[in-house]
C-alpha cells in the first residue's frame, strides 16, 4: 500500500504547515463575518468557536501558546458571562474530545477557561472603552488569567496524587505557564482590536443592552 | 502602546522559546529535590542492586510479556539473568545496577536495551516532551477494558512522577518504574 500522508514533518515543518492551514481558517472566518447579520450574536459565537478549537489544535507544536484564553476573555466583554461560558467549554471539550485528550481536565479547563469568561464579563466597561479595546490594560488581564487559568487546571492531579505533590508540580510547570502568558500577550497584540471590532458589530441585541445600562461605572 | 507592544510580545516569544529548555533544566532540578529517596523502592530488588540505579517494567495481568510471564525477572548491567522473584505478585523484569545516570530518558534507552529487544521503548516527542507509548511490544493505547484510557505510567522511587522521562533527572540508587495506569 503506499502511504503518501506518511512523510515525516520536523517540529518546525509541522507548526508552518500548521500555520498555514489556521491562516485559511482565519481568513475564511473573518470573511464569513461579514456576511453574518448585524445581530447574529450565535453566528458570531459560531465562528469564534471554530477558530479556537483550531487554533489550540494547529499550534499544539508550540506549548500552551493557544488563542483561546483571549477568546474567552473577549467574549466575555462583548457577549457577556453566560455566552464566553458556553463558548470556554464548547472549545475546551470539542478541542479535547478531538484529538487532544478527553477526561477529568477537560471540566478544570471547561470551568477554568468560564471563570475567564467570566472575569472579562466583570471587566467589560473597562476592557472595551467607547467601543475601542484598550489593548495595554487586557494584555495585563489575559497574562493573569492565563497564570490564574494554568494553576488551577493543576488542581486536576489532586484527583490522582496527595497534594503534597501540587507544589513540586507547578514549579515544574512554570515553564509552561510563561509560553501561556507570552502567547496570551502576543494574541492580545496582534487580535483584540480587530476581533473586538467584529464583536462590536454582533453585540447590539437588546436584552445585552438592558444588562449594560443597569452596570454602574 | 499596542504598536509597541506587537512587536515586543513576537520577540518576548522567540526569546522564551530559545531559553525554555535551559529554565526547564533548572526547574526539573529543583522539582527532583521534593522527591524523597524511598528505601523501599527497592524491596523484591538483589541487594547488590542497593544504592544502584534500577529500571523496572510491569506488565498488566491481561497482557503479560512472553519472556516475562512469570515473577519478576532481574537483569545484570551485563544483561545477564539474575534470576527471578516470584513473590512480588506482579509480573515483568528490572534492569538494574547501574551508577551514574543523569538524563531518565538516556537511562531507560540503556537500560532496556539489555533486554536482547525484549523490553525496547517506543516514545513520541511532543508538546510536553518524550511520551512513552510502547514498553517491550506493548502499546498502552491498544489496551481496552473497564477504563477510558491506559497509559505507561511512571514511578520515581515509588511516587508517582512529576516529570516526563524525558526531563527526569536521576540521582544515586534511584529506581523507575514502568507500569500500566488507567483514567
Amino acid at each position: 500500500m503506499y502511504d503518501f500522508h506518511n512523510a515525516a514533518l520536523s517540529p518546525i515543518q509541522s507548526l508552518l504547515l500548521n500555520i498555514a492551514i489556521l491562516s485559511i481558517i482565519v481568513i475564511s472566518l473573518i470573511r464569513g463575518e461579514r456576511s453574518l447579520r448585524d445581530q447574529s450574536q450565535w453566528g458570531m459565537l459560531f465562528l469564534l468557536a471554530v477558530f479556537g478549537v483550531s487554533g489550540r489544535i494547529l499550534l499544539g507544536p508550540i506549548p500552551n501558546v493557544q488563542p483561546v484564553t483571549v477568546l474567552v476573555l473577549l467574549a466575555g466583554a462583548y457577549f457577556g458571562a453566560p455566552r464566553s461560558i458556553a463558548l470556554a467549554a464548547t472549545i475546551a471539550l470539542a478541542s479535547n474530545v478531538l484529538l487532544l485528550g478527553h477526561g477529568p481536565w477537560t471540566l478544570f479547563q471547561a470551568i477554568g477557561w468560564g471563570g475567564v469568561g467570566l472575569l472579562g464579563a466583570l471587566l467589560a466597561n473597562r476592557i472595551v472603552v467607547d467601543g475601542d479595546v484598550r489593548v495595554g490594560f487586557l494584555a495585563v488581564i489575559a497574562a493573569i488569567s492565563g497564570l490564574a487559568f494554568n494553576w488551577f487546571v493543576s488542581l486536576s492531579i489532586l484527583l490522582e496524587v496527595g497534594p503534597s505533590m501540587l507544589i513540586p508540580y507547578l514549579l515544574n510547570g512554570l515553564v509552561f505557564d510563561l509560553y501561556h502568558v507570552a502567547g496570551n500577550v502576543l494574541f492580545v497584540a496582534w487580535m483584540a482590536s480587530p476581533l473586538g471590532d467584529m464583536m462590536h458589530r454582533h453585540r447590539s441585541s437588546p436584552s445585552f443592552k438592558a444588562v449594560i445600562d443597569r452596570v454602574p461605572n | 502602546m499596542s504598536d509597541l507592544l506587537k512587536p515586543a510580545s513576537v520577540v518576548a516569544l522567540i526569546v522564551l522559546i530559545l531559553i525554555a529548555p535551559s529554565i526547564q533544566d533548572r526547574l526539573s532540578e529543583e522539582t527532583v529535590r521534593f522527591v524523597e529517596d524511598n528505601e523501599s523502592a527497592h524491596d523484591g530488588l538483589p541487594t547488590e542492586w542497593e544504592g544502584k540505579q534500577v529500571m523496572c517494567i510491569h506488565f498488566p495481568a491481561s497482557s503479560p510479556h512472553d519472556m516475562f510471564s512469570q515473577g519478576v525477572t532481574m537483569i545484570g548491567t551485563d544483561g545477564s539473568d539474575l534470576g527471578v522473584n516470584e513473590d512480588l505478585n506482579r509480573t515483568g523484569a528490572c534492569v538494574g545496577g547501574f551508577d551514574g545516570y543523569s538524563n531518565g530518558l538516556d537511562f531507560m534507552m540503556d537500560s532496556t536495551r539489555l533486554a536482547n529487544g525484549g523490553l525496547s521503548v517506543g516514545y513520541d516527542v511532543g508538546q510536553w516532551g518524550a511520551f512513552v507509548h510502547t514498553i517491550g511490544g506493548l502499546n498502552a493505547d491498544t489496551l481496552t477494558g473497564d477504563f477510558n484510557g491506559a497509559y505507561w505510567q511512571l514511578d520515581h522511587n515509588g511516587e508517582y512522577s512529576m516529570v516526563g522521562i524525558g526531563d527526569l533527572v536521576m540521582s544515586e540508587g534511584d529506581v523507575i518504574t514502568w507500569s500500566i495506569g488507567t483514567w
